[in-house]
């Protein structure tokens, strides 16, 4: 009994989080993602790359739980996606960060912050908790944590880009999912907040095996925050490289960039 | 069409000058301001009423009808339609009907004006509240479903703090409505301001007339008041 146990921990694979199986993804008229394969390790932190439209959104969203695939299976921890219940479960293996952080404008900071509970907690303790905020030290640690203690009680829509996206990470630190998604998160930011998400986002999943996928276009923050980078174009997946491998040259053509530069296209013949 | 000749009756004129020179000055004798003052009290009582039923009808039925809470998407449509429905029903019959009706079942009781109001108004608010509830922006809803939060949850963190301050303001503004058409009430003899004003017009007392509009209408400023101090302390 216990030698079959020994061998069965020996033989599974070392917990391979994320297994994206021939996934496809398509919209009426569309094809979002050609089918797609690959597997992500805990503790990797994958940036995804590509052009607009090249389907790194509805990856992430996939992944989610926001869409479904039309074919192929997403397994985490070798469970399949589509098996999980949405709230309880699923919210525990995976959460997002959102283009503009996307909080409720007109809620106390605080409720956006507990809001990342709302998964575990009962339905009355949900609708309650408006007016009793439960586990309230959670919250008011994450805060103290990311330095914006103080702004707990006010309303979110008075708060800074910098300070709101300091919420939506105080939000995932309470969800604390094992693997977190982000869907541009830098793309609105002036470099020094970019950086600063970055950072953010890589201090949530350092040290603790767990796996950040993110899209991202610029190549010094690819290298400087990932480990590892799946280029994407029109569905279909250009390159998978360990980020220190990533070029210019490389993403160049990822963005079609080589041959709308004007000194090798046709702008100059003109 | 035939206008009979006499689209204006001839004596018009002078019953319109005779009604608005009594505006300068209205009735402001202590007396009668007392009779207003009494005749407006079951008045703003009974829109208050009323609106308290409006909401409380208008908010579940608004929320089903929304289309937004049930999961499961074979109940979702059924519920939604349903609902819109019965608001529809409530909202189809006007006030003075449903007060006709009412003082037909309950005779000459508070409670057919606070009915005949809250029904109606209830299907109204329903109905905007729907529309608010479902149209708030996606975004920061789909943040909360990737933290976990169920349709019933995402209307408690999401939906209602969103459309909550147009929600507010919206009832505040048929709040107005409901003081006027509780005014008007009286016509079926319910106690109110215009049960006051239908005696003084029998009466040709166009002074005591132009009193009690001038009630309503500060009623009526005052609640716009309030609405406004809600408005600015839910925007802040």
């Amino acid at each position: 009994m216990a030698d079959s146990r020994h061998h069965a921990a020996v033989a599974a694979p070392a917990a391979t989080h994320v297994v994206v199986k021939d996934v496809a993804k398509g919209y009426p008229g569309v094809r979002a993602l050609a089918p797609i394969a690959f597997s992500v390790q805990p503790g990797e932190r994958l940036a995804l790359a590509g052009p607009s439209g090249s389907g790194k959104t509805t990856l992430l969203y996939l992944l989610a739980g926001l869409l479904q695939p039309d074919a192929g299976q997403l397994c985490i921890d070798g469970r399949d996606l589509a098996e999980m219940r949405p709230g309880r479960e699923l919210a525990r293996l995976v959460g997002m960060v959102h283009q503009q952080y996307d909080l409720v404008s007109s809620l106390p900071v605080l409720h956006n912050v507990l809001a990342g509970r709302l998964g575990q907690w009962s339905l009355a303790g949900s609708a309650l908790s408006l007016i009793w905020p439960r586990e309230r030290h959670l919250a008011e640690e994450a805060l103290a944590r990311l330095g914006i203690a103080d702004k707990a009680s006010q309303r979110t829509s008075r708060l800074s880009g910098g300070e709101q996206q300091r919420v939506a990470i105080a939000r995932l630190m309470l969800q604390s999912p094992r693997i977190i998604l982000a869907d541009e998160p830098v793309s609105s930011l002036d470099p020094a907040l970019a950086e600063e998400m970055m950072r953010l986002l890589v201090d949530l999943v350092e040290g603790s095996g767990k796996t950040l996928i993110a899209s991202l276009h610029s190549p010094y923050l690819i290298k400087k925050y990932c480990t590892r980078v799946i280029g994407l174009r029109q569905g279909e997946m250009q390159f998978d490289l360990p980020a220190a491998d990533l070029t210019e040259a490389v993403l160049d053509r990822l963005y079609d960039l080589d041959r709308r530069r004007p000194e090798n296209g046709a702008i100059r013949q003109e | 069409m035939d206008w009979g000749g006499s689209l204006i009756h001839s004596g018009g004129g002078g019953a319109a000058r005779t009604f608005f020179l009594a505006l300068f000055p209205p009735d402001l004798s202590p007396e009668f301001l007392r009779i207003s003052l009494a005749a407006t009290w079951p008045t703003l009582a009974y829109a208050v009423a009323g609106m308290t039923v409006a909401v409380l009808i208008g908010l579940p039925l608004g929320i089903l009808a929304s289309g937004t809470v049930i999961s499961v998407p074979r109940l979702r449509w059924p519920v939604a339609l349903a609902s819109r429905f019965s608001l529809g029903g409530m909202r189809a019959i006007h006030e003075l009907v449903w007060a006709v009706l009412f003082v037909a079942a309950f005779g000459l009781s508070p409670l057919v004006a606070v009915l005949a109001l809250g029904i109606p108004y209830g299907g109204i608010l329903g109905r905007i509240y729907s529309e608010l509830l479902h149209d708030v922006p996606p975004e920061p809803l789909r943040a909360l479903r990737t933290a976990g939060a169920s349709p019933v949850r995402q209307l408690l963190y999401g939906r209602i703090p969103l459309a909550l301050p147009d929600m507010v303001g919206y009832t505040f503004y048929r709040f107005e409505c409901a003081i006027r058409s509780a005014a008007i009430m009286s016509f079926v003899g319910i106690q109110g301001l215009g049960y006051q004003l239908q005696l003084s017009l029998n009466d040709l007392l166009f002074r005591q007339v132009w009193t009690l509009l001038l009630f309503m209408l500060v009623l009526v400023v005052l609640v716009d008041q309030w609405s406004s101090l809600v408005r600015r302390k839910l925007a802040s």
